[in-house]
């Protein structure tokens, strides 16, 4: 079992991840593409390998997914979407390649999704998350845009949406969840209403998302899984919290979880690894921004960083 | 990807499972090749939406596909269809769509799509009942959910549109019924966080509506809360909802009363975690909005010894007892 991050494997398996043509699994995972390619960037970029993907590649892919009725899909083909349109946006940022987009365009398709409650929806069809609020903001943000954004009636939804254990949910009345705490928090801390969050409440509820092989679950009694590392650790950071759990333990869960042959990492240990999984693992052990989940030299250079501080680099690297 | 178990293949393992995979990709490809040049065509026949039907069985993740099944029924199939015929293939879709949800219980998409049917049902079958079919459909939908929480008590989509459903169907049910379901859900098992979450969502929506007032139903809860807490001290599920129970902290004599009677318990389980996390919470709230009514220097006292008990057998979270023990000295 692995104790350092495997750089050189997670690199290379990131890599071969553009090239699995020859796999089912490739093609019907194409809804998720676009999503896909932020998280393998911005693993390879927070380990210190920009490179290690083709720039020019990516650009033109990420332009071919535009959807001109609506945003970026997640291929070229699909229909547009919030989720994959925040993906395109990180990824043509990442790549200094802003220039590429239609600013107003996207901030228009992005604004005309807010519903009358302030939350927003995914898309024309609907289906409404406080995921996408958070995607709306993030985006909104990352454009220098948010001026266009009803604040209030966006912060409203939010707070309709805390729960007595200080936690969050998908929409007004759902359960606390640590994939949606981390949107609403995030996207509270961009929007600078953090004074909506009860600090010693969710940070109890976060810190207790430890359990005893030191991963972190999601929900109260259910299982540890590599992907809440982000969702808790972020949204802990925000809240200047981080020490409330063991990092030390939570290291040693995520690296377990590493395929120490062909690289990658799973939700848990022995598992099959996926990219998704990949980077949010990484993403709990070095220099991440915890509110737009990207390098945190970058959005320290384009002046985004608040309060909060980066998720600090711990001592894994690989010799 | 969540569970699946990592199995080493060899080479040669690898290369044989990808052999046999060519025949499905190419397979795959045409038909998806197929229904999206389709969709960029417009076509918005019977033909590609029995298509779609297919792609989504290989793949009910292709939203872009339930997108455009969708459309097809609103620009061709429904403005020729009669509303029997649309109410059947409504029915038709949302036993498709349940198929689908057996294999795939946490599919965003899926339930989507079932949302869109179910706002779908024309009015009928006759003047006399226009919304006959729309209540039959909704009362279906609920018996559809209950379902799949009896596969997975803890599907957060499930518990999300169970919501829904409550909120949208046509006659409402009532309060106590949902109050009803809960019950059954946390008695089958008290770890069920979700259903105590959504018992506290349920009274809170009678209290906000002057239906109903705490002190009708506090003993009752505090009854049932005891019962889960002797039978697994150690479950989370129950001490969250204690805490509900027990909101802000204002009334001291339930504080008071509950203090005691966990006390019982954790002399019973003297290592219980969560026995002492809830006694210090209530300790502190005593400290903090009821100082005229109680000894504070000796809660004071017993809130630090408590917060070394815990930091000793929690060592986990370590560092939120000492910042508790800094905040218990500025009191």
């Amino acid at each position: 079992m692995a104790d350092t991050l495997l750089i050189s494997h997670h690199v290379s398996y990131i890599q071969k991840l553009g090239q699995s043509q020859d796999e089912l699994a490739y093609h019907l995972t194409s809804h998720l593409r676009l999503n896909a390619i932020y998280w393998g960037l911005t693993a390879i970029c927070i380990m210190g390998r920009p490179d290690a993907l083709s720039r020019e590649e990516m650009i033109a892919f990420v332009m071919d997914c535009w959807d001109d009725n609506a945003g970026f899909g997640a291929h070229p083909g699909h229909d547009g979407h919030l989720l994959s349109t925040l993906s395109a946006i990180q990824i043509l940022i990442m790549q200094d390649a802003l220039d590429k987009l239609d600013v107003n365009r996207v901030v228009s398709f992005i604004l005309s999704l807010q519903q009358p409650s302030g939350v927003f929806a995914g898309d024309s069809w609907g289906e409404i998350d406080t995921r996408f609020l958070y995607c709306a903001v993030n985006a909104l943000s990352l454009l220098g845009k948010l001026d266009l954004l009803d604040k209030e009636k966006t912060v409203g939804y939010i707070k309709r949406c805390r729960n007595f254990d200080g936690g969050f949910g998908s929409c007004v009345g759902a359960e606390s969840h640590a994939g949606q705490v981390f949107p609403c928090v995030a996207a509270l801390a961009i929007l600078d209403r953090l004074d909506i969050v009860d600090y010693d409440t969710l940070g109890w509820w976060l810190c207790e998302r430890q359990l005893p092989s030191g991963g972190l679950n999601g929900r109260p009694e259910k299982l540890e899984d590599v992907c809440y590392s982000f969702w808790v650790l972020s949204s802990l950071s925000i809240l200047n919290k981080l020490t409330w759990i063991d990092a030390d333990k939570l290291t040693k869960f995520i690296l377990s979880a590493q395929d120490p042959e062909g690289g990658g990492i799973a939700d848990r240990l022995g598992n099959m690894v996926d990219v998704f999984h990949t980077n949010f693992g990484i993403a709990g052990l070095v220099d991440l921004d915890p509110v737009y989940c990207m390098p945190a030299v970058l959005i320290e250079k384009m002046g985004l960083r608040k309060g909060w501080t980066a998720l600090e680099r711990r001592q894994i690297t690989s010799k | 990807m969540h569970g699946v178990k990592r199995v080493h293949q060899s080479s040669e393992a690898i290369q044989a499972r990808k052999l046999k995979e060519q025949a499905k990709i190419t397979e795959y490809l045409a038909l998806a090749n197929d229904v999206l040049s389709r969709k960029t065509s417009e076509d918005w026949s019977l033909e590609a939406f029995r298509l779609t039907t297919r792609l989504l069985r290989t793949n009910p993740e292709f939203y872009t596909v339930w997108n455009y099944r969708r459309n097809i029924c609103l620009q061709g199939i429904f403005p020729n269809s009669s509303p029997e015929a649309i109410y059947e293939l409504i029915c038709e879709d949302l036993v498709f769509t349940m198929n689908a949800l057996k294999v795939h219980p946490k599919v965003y998409w899926i339930w989507n799509h079932r949302r869109w049917c179910l706002n779908h049902v024309p009015e009928g079958p006759n003047e006399s009942d226009l919304q006959g079919w729309k209540k039959a459909s909704w009362e279906r939908e609920l018996a559809v959910v209950e379902k799949i929480l009896d596969a997975d008590a803890r599907n957060f989509h499930a518990w999300s549109y169970r919501r829904y459903v409550l909120a949208s169907m046509p006659v409402s049910r009532t309060e106590e019924s949902e109050l009803a379901y809960t019950a059954k859900k946390i008695e089958s098992n008290f770890s069920n966080f979700s259903a105590w979450h959504q018992r506290s969502k349920v009274y809170s929506s009678l209290c906000e509506s002057g239906k109903l007032q705490f002190d009708q139903f506090k003993k009752q809860e505090l009854e049932l809360v005891r019962n889960a807490m002797y039978t697994d001290p150690d479950d989370q599920s129950v001490w969250i909802y204690h805490r509900w129970l027990m909101g802000a902290g204002d009334d001291s004599e339930l504080l008071l009363q509950e203090i005691t009677a966990i006390q019982e318990l954790l002399d019973e389980q003297p290592d219980s975690k969560w026995c002492m996390e809830c006694i210090l919470h209530y300790k502190l709230l005593l400290l903090q909005k009821h100082s005229t009514i109680v000894d504070v220097k000796a809660v004071s006292e017993e809130c630090q010894t408590l917060l070394k008990q815990l930091k000793a057998i929690d060592p986990y979270r370590r560092q939120r007892y000492d910042d508790l023990a800094a905040a218990v000295l500025r009191l």
